[in-house]
C-alpha cells in the first residue's frame, strides 16, 4: 500500500497547494466581512469566528488531500502517482478553482441563473483535465506547477500552527 | 431497514436530549414540590414582523384576523403599543430584557445585547421556579436566546417543525457553543444562496449549500403554496406544522410541569410573504390608499404597484397565520391546559408599505413598522378590555413578573402595563428607535429615534450621510397616517419633545462617549 502512494514530501508540496488556495478564499472573505463585525462583535469573538473557519478550512484540506491520496491508491501509478507533484498540484488548483469559480459565479450573478453557474466551473474542470492528460509532454506546464508548490509550501509554517491552534480551541470551546 | 441522514439522526438526538432534558426539569419540579403550585404558566407568541396596521382586529379594512378578533373578546387589547426596534434584534432584545435599546446596544443586524447585561433577561428573572422554555424560528432572535441560554430550561433548535434545510451546519449542531456557532457558520463559513452580498468563508461547505440549491424539484416546492412555502431562508416549513408542533408541546408536555415560561418566537408573517393557496386571493379589491411620496431617508424606491401588491401578499399571509393560530389556540382552550395559562401575543416589530420603503429594518420609524399587536388572555377572561395610551414592549418584561408574583428590578425601563397593575398614562415617553450603522459599543450617532407621547411621534434623522439632522412631528390621533409633519406648526410640542428626546438621547450616550 505503502509503495502506491507519493513520497512524503511531495505529499506536503501538494497539501500546500490545498491549503494555501482554501485559507487564501477564507481569510479574504474574513477580512470583507470583519468591518461589519467589529461593529457589534468584541475582539475574542472575532477571533472565535477565525478559529471555526480555520479548523474547517483545516478538515477540507485534509479531505481534498485524501481524496488525493485514495486516487493514487486506487488508479495506475501513471495517471497521479507519478510526477505527484506536478500532477496533484494541477488537481489541486482545478479541483479547488472550480470551487471558487462556482462560488464566485454565484457571487456575481446571483442564484437566479440556476444551472448556469455550473458552466465556468466544468470549464475550469475540463481545462484541469487537458492540463493533466498533457503534463507530462509540456514541461512548461509541469515546470510551472512544481514551482508553485515549492513557493507556497513556505506558507505551511504559518498554516499548520493556525490550523492547530483553531482546531483545539474549537474542541475545547464544544467539549466544555 | 429505514435509513436515517445525517440530519435526522442529530435532529432525533436533539430530540432525545431534549426529552431528557424536560424529564431532569420535571423531575426536579416535582422533587422540589413546586409542581401544582398556584403560580399561573404564561404563554408568548411573537408573530415576527407583524404590523398592527394590518390587522383586522385593530380596525384594518382587510378582515385578515378574524381568529385574533375572536380571541380579543376574552383579552386585554392595548391599541397602542409599540415596539423597541423596527427589525428583529432590537425589538426582541428590548421585550426579553425591558430596556430600551440605547441601553442593551442590541442595534445591529444580528448583533446581541451588552454582555455585561445578559443577567437582565426574563428567562433569569422568572428563576428556576417556572419551566422556562424557548423557541424561535428566527436566527437573529436565536442569538439573544443563546445569550440567555443558562437561563433556559429546554431551548429548542430554530430548525424544529421545519421541513428543508438550506444549510449543511447549523447552530444547533454545536449545542456547547450554540451563540458563537452562529456567527461561524450561519454569518460567515455557510452559504445563504438568497444573499445578495454573500462571501462564504468556506468553499467547500458554500459549493455543497449551493449545489443543494440547484437540485431540481426541491421539496420546498409544493402544490399548497403556489409561492413557495414559508421560509426564513435557512428552514422551510408550514404555518400549520410549526403551530401544531408548538401547540402539541403545550398539550402534551409542559403542561406536566406547571408552572412555566413558553416563549414562541415565530417567522410568520415575516417576507417572503408566501401564504398558503386557499389565502391566494383572498381580498380582492383594491384598498383606498393615499399615496405617499417617496421618502429622502427611503431605502428602496418601490413604485406605488409593487407596494400595492407586497402589501396584499402581506396581508394574505397574515390572514393564513391567523387562521392556523386560531385553530391551535380553540384546540388548546377546548383541551383545557390553558386553565391556569396567561397568553400573549405580539410581534417584535411592524412592516411598511409606502413612501417607495418595502419592509423594515428601514430608516423610517413610521407607525406601520412601529406600531405592533399586544394581547393578554389571562386565565378565566371572559370579556375584552381595551387600553389606547401608548405602551411599550419594553413593558412585557416587568407585567411578566407581576403576573409571576416577582420582584421587578430597579434597573427595568419598562412599566407596568394598564390592566395589570399599571395604569394608562398618555404623558408616558416612549423611544422606539433604529441604529443598525453605529458601533454597539460607542454613543449613537447615525440613527433614527422616535418619541412617542401624549398622542403625539417625533421622529429625529441623526448621521445619515448627505443629509442634515431633521425632524418630523406628527398627532398619530388626528392623523394616523402620519401626513401632515407638524413640527415647524405645533411649535410647542415640537420644542418639548424635541428637548427630551435630545436630552434622553445624549444620557444614553454618556456612557459611551471617550473620557
Amino acid at each position: 500500500m505503502r509503495k502506491r502512494l507519493p513520497e512524503f514530501q511531495s505529499i506536503v508540496q501538494v497539501y500546500a497547494v490545498i491549503a494555501v488556495m482554501l485559507a487564501g478564499w477564507t481569510i479574504t472573505a474574513f477580512l470583507w466581512k470583519l468591518s461589519a463585525w467589529l461593529l457589534l462583535l468584541t475582539l475574542g469573538e472575532v477571533f472565535t469566528i477565525f478559529a471555526y473557519a480555520m479548523a474547517a478550512n483545516f478538515l477540507e484540506s485534509i479531505i481534498i488531500m485524501l481524496l488525493l491520496l485514495t486516487a493514487c491508491i486506487v488508479l495506475p501509478a501513471s495517471v497521479l502517482r507519478d510526477q505527484f507533484v506536478a500532477r496533484g498540484s494541477i488537481l489541486s488548483i482545478g479541483l479547488v478553482g472550480s470551487l471558487m469559480v462556482f462560488v464566485g459565479s454565484l457571487m456575481q450573478f446571483g442564484i437566479e441563473r440556476g444551472l448556469l453557474l455550473l458552466i465556468a466551473p466544468l470549464f475550469v474542470l475540463i481545462l484541469m483535465a487537458f492540463l493533466l492528460q498533457r503534463v507530462s509532454k509540456l514541461h512548461r506546464i509541469r515546470s510551472i506547477a512544481v514551482s508553485f508548490s515549492d513557493r507556497v509550501v513556505v506558507f505551511l509554517y504559518l498554516l499548520v500552527p493556525l490550523f492547530a491552534v483553531a482546531s483545539i480551541y474549537v474542541i475545547l470551546r464544544n467539549v466544555s | 431497514m429505514p435509513t436515517m441522514n445525517r440530519r435526522e439522526f442529530l435532529k432525533a438526538s436533539a430530540a432525545l436530549m431534549a426529552g431528557a432534558t424536560f424529564a431532569g426539569a420535571s423531575k426536579f419540579l416535582s422533587s422540589s414540590g413546586f409542581q401544582g403550585t398556584n403560580k399561573p404558566s404564561i404563554l408568548m407568541f411573537v408573530f415576527d414582523a407583524m404590523s398592527a396596521r394590518h390587522l383586522s382586529l385593530y380596525g384594518y379594512e382587510r378582515e385578515t384576523t378574524p381568529n385574533l378578533k375572536r380571541f380579543a373578546e376574552r383579552a386585554s387589547v392595548y391599541h397602542n403599543h409599540y415596539s423597541g426596534g423596527n427589525f428583529t434584534t432590537t425589538g426582541t432584545a428590548s421585550m426579553l430584557t425591558g430596556l430600551n435599546p440605547w441601553t442593551h446596544r442590541a442595534l445591529n443586524y444580528r448583533g446581541m445585547v451588552d454582555r455585561h447585561l445578559t443577567d437582565r433577561n426574563l428567562f433569569r428573572l422568572m428563576g428556576n421556579e417556572y419551566t422556562r422554555l424557548a423557541f424561535t424560528q428566527n436566527l437573529w432572535a436565536d442569538i439573544l436566546l443563546n445569550q440567555f441560554e443558562s437561563d433556559i430550561d429546554i431551548h429548542l433548535p430554530c430548525d424544529s417543525y421545519s421541513h428543508f434545510i438550506h444549510s449543511s451546519i447549523q447552530p444547533d449542531d454545536l449545542p456547547s457553543d450554540r451563540r458563537m456557532a452562529y456567527y461561524a457558520f450561519q454569518d460567515f463559513i455557510n452559504l445563504r444562496v438568497d444573499d445578495p452580498n454573500a462571501f462564504p468563508g468556506s468553499l467547500l461547505m458554500a459549493s455543497s449549500d449551493l449545489a443543494r440549491a440547484l437540485v431540481p424539484n426541491r421539496n420546498h416546492i409544493s402544490d399548497d403554496y403556489p409561492r413557495g412555502l414559508p421560509t426564513n431562508y435557512d428552514y422551510s416549513y408550514e404555518n400549520a406544522s410549526v403551530l401544531d408542533g408548538v401547540g402539541g408541546l403545550v398539550k402534551h408536555s409542559l403542561v406536566q410541569s406547571e408552572p412555566y415560561l413558553a416563549y414562541f418566537h415565530l417567522w410568520s408573517p415575516h417576507d417572503p410573504y408566501n401564504a398558503r393557496k386557499d389565502f391566494i386571493g383572498m381580498f380582492e379589491q383594491d384598498l383606498p390608499l393615499q399615496a405617499k411620496a417617496r421618502h429622502p431617508f427611503s431605502g428602496g424606491n418601490h413604485s406605488e404597484t409593487t407596494l400595492r401588491q407586497f402589501r396584499l401578499e402581506y396581508d394574505e399571509f397574515i390572514a393564513d397565520l391567523d387562521a392556523e393560530f386560531g385553530r391551535v389556540i380553540t384546540d388548546l382552550e377546548r383541551s383545557g391546559v390553558l386553565q391556569n395559562s396567561y397568553v400573549i401575543v405580539t410581534s417584535d416589530h411592524g412592516e411598511i408599505f409606502e413612501r417607495g420603503e418595502l419592509g423594515h429594518a428601514t430608516a423610517l420609524m413610521y407607525a406601520p413598522v412601529t406600531h405592533i399587536p399586544l394581547l393578554i388572555s389571562a386565565p378565566g377572561q371572559v370579556s375584552r378590555s381595551g387600553f389606547h395610551a401608548a405602551t411599550s414592549n419594553v413593558d412585557l418584561l416587568p407585567t411578566i413578573l407581576n403576573i409571576a408574583g416577582k420582584e421587578i428590578p430597579q434597573w427595568v425601563e419598562g412599566r407596568l402595563l394598564p390592566g395589570f397593575g399599571g395604569a394608562e398614562d398618555p404623558t408616558r415617553s416612549i423611544f422606539p428607535m433604529m441604529g443598525k450603522d453605529n458601533a454597539a459599543f460607542q454613543p449613537i450617532k447615525h440613527a433614527t429615534f422616535v418619541l412617542i407621547k401624549n398622542g403625539y411621534e417625533l421622529i429625529f434623522y441623526t448621521g445619515y450621510p448627505g443629509h442634515d439632522d431633521q425632524f418630523e412631528l406628527y398627532h398619530l390621533d388626528e392623523d394616523p397616517q402620519e401626513l401632515q409633519n407638524l413640527f415647524s406648526k405645533d411649535i410647542t410640542a415640537a420644542s418639548h419633545m424635541k428637548d427630551e428626546l435630545l436630552e434622553a438621547i445624549h444620557a444614553a450616550n454618556r456612557n459611551f462617549e471617550k473620557k
